[in-house]
C-alpha cells in the first residue's frame, strides 16, 4: 500500500513543503528513507519503529520505503519522524485516508511514543497555509506557534497515541482526562476545550497573537527617561530611528553609550504583525521561540561580544544557521567597543548592510536569511577615551589614528550618524529631571517615518537612510539661500563629495522630525554635526 | 689620502657602529684615522684592541667589514653624495660652528638643504606634538615674525608646534632647519611630507643619523641636544608638565642657551610647561618683539600680539562664543555651560546649528568629532 502525507521543511527562514510518501509492500523486510535524508532523518526510522512499537502499532516483516519529495533537495531536522509515522501507518491502512488530505504533520518522536518540538514550526505552517493546508498536528510544545497563522485549524499532541485517536476520530481521550487536545483556531473566543492549565496558557499565547493588539516598543522597564543629561545623544538616536539610519556613538568608558544603545528599541515604531512574524519566523528557526514561548512581540536588541566570529555574526554552518544580524532584524544590532572586532568579522558586514539580507550559498542551495537591522556602534575616541579633549587626552595622535582606522572603512561608510557620548558629569547624575519618556520620542519618530512612508509611497525606498546619491538629489533639494549655506560649509568645514550625501539624508530626517517640508539650514547644520570627521575615519 | 676619501671611511663606520656611534668613533679619531680604523676592522683586530664596553660595537663593525671590500665604501658614499645629502664631520669649517662649541656635539653630521647660515641669529621654536589651538596660532605668529626679521628658525619638524613654527617660517620668506631624529632621507612624521619638501628646497633637514635610519623613540632625546645647540635660543610655545620639549630645554640650559617661554594660563596642561619654566627663570616672552630685542635686533612694531575685537554678532551666537574656549569643548558641554551662565534652554539642533554659522564665519573651528573650539585671531 501507498500513503502520502504532507510535511514541511525549512531552508533559511523559507519553508518548502515535502511530501513523505510511503510503500509497504512484501519483499524481503527492510525500512529505508531516501530522498537526500540527512542523518538526523535517516535515524529517524529507529525512532518511528521503537515508538510504534511502543504504542501498540507493530511493523510487519514488509519492505518499507520512504520518500522525501522534492527528492533532489537536502533534508536536515527530526520533524519527519511523525510524517513518516503516520506515513507508514496510513500505508498499513491503519489510519482513514480522509483525515490525512491537507492536513500537515510535523514532530520529533521520542521512543516512548511522545512527541517533542522541533524548530522553524512558524515559517512551516505559514508556509503550508498558504499552499491550502487547512489543518496541522503539531507537537504541544509547538502548539502555541503554530496558532499564530491564521486560517489553519492547529492540533498539539504530547504522543503518538493522541495523533492516532485525532485522526481515527475517536477521540475518547479528549473526552476523559482533556489533557492532551488544545485546539486553536481563528475566531474561536472561548478556550473551553483547554482544560489543563497549561493548555490555558498556550491557548492565550495564541490568541495574543491573533488579536495583535500591537507590538511592545521595547522592553518596558527601559526608557529613555531615564538617561540624564546627554540630550546630544538621545537627539541623534531619535534622528537615527526616524530615518533608520545606522548610528556610531564615540566615548569614554562610562558615558551611556550602551544604556542609549538599549533603549533604541524603545522609540521604534512597535513591530506590525507582519513584521512580528517575521521576527518570530528567525528566532523559530534559530529555536530560539520556544523557549519564550510566545510571538517576539518588541523589537530585538542584539549586543554580541566582540570575540564574535564572522560566521557566528552573519550565519553559516554546514547547515546554515541564522546568525546574529538575522536574530536583530527588524531590530537593533549593537557592536560596542567597534574597533576591537575583528577587521574581517566587521568587512562581513558589508553584504547584510547592503542588501539587508544574508545570503549563504550551499551545494544544497542558497539559504536566505533577512537581516534588516539598525546598526549601533560604540567606541572610544582613542586608547585613553578622552580624544580630542586635549586637557585630558594622554594618546599621540599616532596612536589616536591607529586606533581609529582600525574600523574598516566601507563599515564606516554606511553609517549615517556619528555622535560623541560626553562622560557623565555631576550635573547629569543628581537633581537633573530625566527629561522626556520613550513614547513621546516614539511618537515624532512615527510622525516622521508616515511622512517619509508618504513621501516614498510608489518607490522601493522606506526611509531616508535608503536613498541612493541620484534619489538623494531628487528627493533632498535644497533652496538657493541653503544651496549657498552647504557651499560656505564645504570649504570651511572641508566637506567631502561622499559625506555630501550622506548629510543630505540626515538633514532630510531631520526636517522629517520637523515636519518641514523643505530642508532649512537648521536641519543641514544638524545633519553635518552628525558627519564623521577626518580625525574619525 | 684625499678629504671625501675619508670620509667615506667615516660614514661607513657610522652605518657600521649603529646607532649612538657618534661618540665613540670620536674617541678612536683620537688615535688612528678613519682608514686604519677600517683596516684593523677588517683584519679583525679592532676588537682586541678595544676593551670594556666598546668591544661590542667593535665586533659590530668587524662584522660589517668582513662584507664589504674599500671599493664598495667609496661607492657608497659616492652615490649618497649623488642623492643630494652632504656629510659634514666637526673638522671642517662648513660644520655648524654653535653646535661644534658644544661638548657632546656630533662628529658627523648628514644634511639635504643648507645649513644654517654662521653669521646669523638662531631660535629653536619647540613645543607640544598635540597642541591647542592657541599654541598654533602663537607659534605661527612668532616663527613668521622671526623668520620675516631674519632669524633662523630651527625645529624638530615634529607634528604640533614644530612643524607648525617651521611651516610658518617657510611661509614668511625665511629660512628653518629640521633637525631629524632618523636619515635625513626618511621624512617622519609622514603627515608633515609637505613641509619636509619644502624644507629641502628652501632651508634644510639635517641629523646625526646615516640616511635610511627609521624613526626610534631612543633616538629623538639625543637629537634634541642638537637642536639647542644649533640656535642661539630656544623658544618653548606649549609644553606639558613631562615632555619632550622640556627635554631640548635641559640640554640648551646645559649648553648655555638662553630660554624664552610663552606664558599660558595656569589651569590650561598644556601651559604648565611653559609656566614652569617661567617660575625657574626663562625669559618671559609676550610678543616676537621682545625676543627680537633681547637677541640685539630690530624689529617692526607690529610684532605685537593683540587680539582683534570679538565682532558683532547677533545675540545667541556672540554668547556661545563667548563660552568657546581654544581647548575644544564638546557641543554637549557647551549647551550645559551656556543653559548654566544664561539661565536659557538651549535645544540640541539649535545650538549645532549656532555652532556652524561661527564655524562657517571663522570665529570658530570643529576639532576631531563634535569638539568646538575658538580660532585663535590675532
Amino acid at each position: 500500500m501507498f500513503s502520502t502525507i504532507t510535511s514541511g521543511a525549512v531552508y533559511g527562514i523559507k519553508s518548502c513543503p515535502i511530501q513523505v510518501e510511503v510503500d509497504v509492500s512484501q519483499g524481503l523486510p527492510c525500512f529505508q528513507i531516501v530522498g537526500l535524508p540527512g542523518s538526523e532523518v535517516r535515524e529517524a526510522r529507529e525512532r518511528v519503529k521503537v515508538a510504534l512499537k511502543n504504542v501498540g502499532v507493530g511493523l510487519p516483516p514488509a519492505c518499507i520505503n520512504v520518500n522525501l519529495s522534492p527528492a533532489d533537495i537536502p533534508k536536515s531536522g527530526t520533524m519527519f519522524d511523525l510524517p513518516v509515522a503516520v506515513g507508514i501507518m496510513a500505508a498499513l491502512s491503519k489510519l482513514p485516508p480522509e483525515p490525512l488530505k491537507n492536513t500537515l504533520f510535523i514532530g520529533e518522536l521520542g521512543l516512548s511514543g511522545e512527541l517533542k518540538p522541533v524548530k522553524g514550526v512558524l515559517p512551516i505552517v505559514r508556509e503550508a497555509a498558504r499552499g491550502g493546508v487547512k489543518r496541522c498536528i503539531v507537537p504541544r510544545g509547538n502548539l502555541w506557534e503554530s496558532a499564530l497563522v491564521e486560517d489553519v485549524e492547529s492540533i498539539g499532541v504530547s504522543d503518538m497515541r493522541e495523533a492516532i485517536e485525532i485522526l481515527k476520530g475517536t477521540g475518547e481521550r479528549r473526552k476523559e482526562s482533556g489533557a492532551g487536545i488544545c485546539k486553536v483556531s481563528v475566531g474561536e473566543t472561548a478556550c473551553g476545550e483547554a482544560s489543563s492549565g497549561q493548555g490555558n496558557e498556550e491557548y492565550r499565547h495564541g490568541r495574543e497573537g491573533m488579536e495583535w493588539s500591537g507590538g511592545e516598543p521595547g522592553r518596558s522597564r527601559e526608557d529613555f527617561a531615564d538617561i540624564s543629561g546627554q540630550d546630544g545623544l538621545k537627539r541623534a538616536a531619535e534622528v537615527c530611528a526616524a530615518g533608520f539610519h545606522h548610528l556610531l556613538v564615540v566615548g569614554a568608558p562610562g558615558s551611556g553609550k550602551t544604556m542609549l544603545a538599549r533603549r533604541i528599541p524603545s522609540v521604534l515604531p512597535p513591530l506590525t504583525l507582519e513584521e512580528s512574524m517575521e521576527v518570530s519566523s528567525v528566532y523559530s528557526v534559530s529555536g530560539l521561540l520556544q523557549s519564550t514561548g510566545r510571538l517576539k512581540t518588541e523589537r530585538p536588541f542584539l549586543n554580541p561580544h566582540h570575540t564574535i566570529t564572522g560566521q557566528a555574526l552573519v550565519g553559516g554552518g554546514r547547515i546554515p544557521k541564522p546568525g546574529i544580524v538575522s536574530l536583530a532584524h527588524r531590530g537593533i544590532l549593537f557592536l560596542d567597543e567597534l574597533p576591537e572586532f575583528k577587521r574581517e568579522t566587521l568587512d562581513i558586514l558589508r553584504q547584510p548592510l547592503e542588501d539587508r539580507e544574508v545570503q549563504i550559498a550551499r551545494s544544497s542551495g542558497a539559504y536566505v536569511y533577512p537581516a534588516d537591522f539598525m546598526l549601533v556602534g560604540a567606541m572610544n575616541p582613542c586608547p585613553c577615551g578622552y580624544y580630542p579633549d586635549m586637557s585630558r587626552c594622554r594618546c599621540t595622535p599616532g596612536e589616536v589614528r591607529r586606533y581609529l582606522r582600525r574600523v574598516s572603512g566601507p563599515i564606516l561608510d554606511r553609517i549615517d550618524v556619528c555622535v560623541e557620548a560626553r562622560p557623565v558629569g555631576f550635573g547629569d547624575i543628581a537633581g537633573r529631571p530625566g527629561g522626556e519618556s520613550s513614547s513621546q520620542v516614539r511618537a515624532r519618530v512615527m510622525a516622521a517615518r508616515k511622512i517619509q512612508t508618504e513621501r516614498y509611497a510608489g518607490t522601493d525606498i522606506r526611509f531616508n537612510a535608503d536613498l541612493k546619491a541620484a534619489q538623494v538629489e531628487r528627493f533632498c533639494s535644497l533652496g538657493a539661500e541653503e544651496r549657498r549655506f552647504m557651499e560656505r560649509m564645504f570649504t570651511s568645514m572641508k566637506l567631502t563629495a561622499r559625506g555630501y550625501h550622506r548629510i543630505l539624508k540626515v538633514a532630510r530626517t531631520a526636517a522629517d522630525l520637523a515636519g518641514a517640508e523643505k530642508i532649512g539650514e537648521e536641519h543641514l547644520a544638524e545633519a553635518i554635526c552628525y558627519r564623521r570627521t577626518e580625525v574619525f575615519g | 689620502m684625499r678629504r671625501e676619501e675619508e670620509k667615506a671611511y667615516i660614514h661607513w663606520m657610522y652605518q657600521a657602529a649603529g646607532m649612538g656611534g657618534g661618540k665613540f668613533l670620536g674617541i678612536l679619531r683620537k688615535t688612528w684615522t678613519p682608514e686604519e680604523i677600517y683596516k684593523m676592522a677588517a683584519e679583525g683586530k679592532l676588537e682586541e684592541k678595544l676593551a670594556g664596553k666598546y668591544q661590542k660595537k667593535a665586533a659590530r663593525m668587524e662584522a660589517a667589514a668582513s662584507s664589504g671590500g674599500v671599493c664598495d665604501i667609496q661607492e657608497a658614499y659616492r652615490e649618497m653624495t649623488d642623492r643630494g645629502i652632504a656629510f659634514v664631520t666637526a673638522e671642517e669649517p662648513e660644520y655648524p660652528q654653535k653646535l661644534a662649541a658644544v661638548p657632546d656635539a656630533p662628529y658627523g653630521l648628514y644634511y639635504v638643504g643648507r645649513l644654517p647660515e654662521k653669521g646669523k641669529k638662531s631660535i629653536a621654536v619647540i613645543g607640544a606634538r598635540s597642541c591647542s589651538e592657541y599654541g598654533r596660532a602663537m607659534a605661527r605668529q612668532f616663527a613668521a615674525a622671526l623668520a620675516a626679521a631674519g632669524v633662523q628658525v630651527v625645529s624638530g619638524m615634529a607634528r604640533g608646534i614644530d612643524g607648525i613654527g617651521q611651516q610658518a617660517a617657510l611661509d614668511a620668506g625665511g629660512y628653518s632647519l629640521g633637525v631629524l631624529g632618523c636619515g635625513v632621507d626618511v621624512c617622519y612624521p609622514p603627515e608633515n611630507n609637505r613641509l619636509y619638501g619644502q624644507l629641502i628646497e628652501k632651508g634644510g633637514i639635517c641629523s646625526e643619523y646615516p640616511p635610511g635610519t627609521a624613526p626610534r623613540a631612543m633616538l629623538f632625546p639625543p637629537r634634541n641636544r642638537v637642536i639647542s645647540g644649533l640656535c642661539d635660543g630656544v623658544l618653548v610655545i606649549e609644553a606639558k608638565e613631562r615632555s619632550g620639549t622640556l627635554i631640548t630645554v635641559d640640554m640648551a640650559l646645559e649648553q648655555g642657551r638662553e630660554v624664552y617661554a610663552l606664558p599660558g594660563r595656569v589651569t590650561d596642561p598644556l601651559s604648565r610647561g611653559c609656566n614652569g619654566l617661567i617660575k625657574q627663570g626663562a625669559a618671559l616672552v609676550e610678543t616676537p618683539g621682545e625676543l627680537l630685542r633681547s637677541l640685539h635686533m630690530e624689529c617692526e612694531e607690529r610684532t605685537t600680539c593683540r587680539q582683534t575685537e570679538l565682532p558683532v554678532l547677533d545675540g545667541v551666537q556672540e554668547r556661545l562664543l563667548r563660552l568657546l574656549d581654544f581647548q575644544p569643548a564638546s557641543a554637549e558641554t557647551l549647551r550645559q555651560a551656556y543653559m548654566d551662565s544664561y539661565g536659557a534652554y538651549m535645544a540640541v539642533p539649535e545650538i549645532y546649528h549656532v555652532l556652524l554659522q561661527l564655524c562657517a564665519m571663522d570665529y570658530a573651528g570643529q576639532a576631531g568629532g563634535n569638539y568646538y573650539f575658538r580660532k585663535g585671531k590675532y
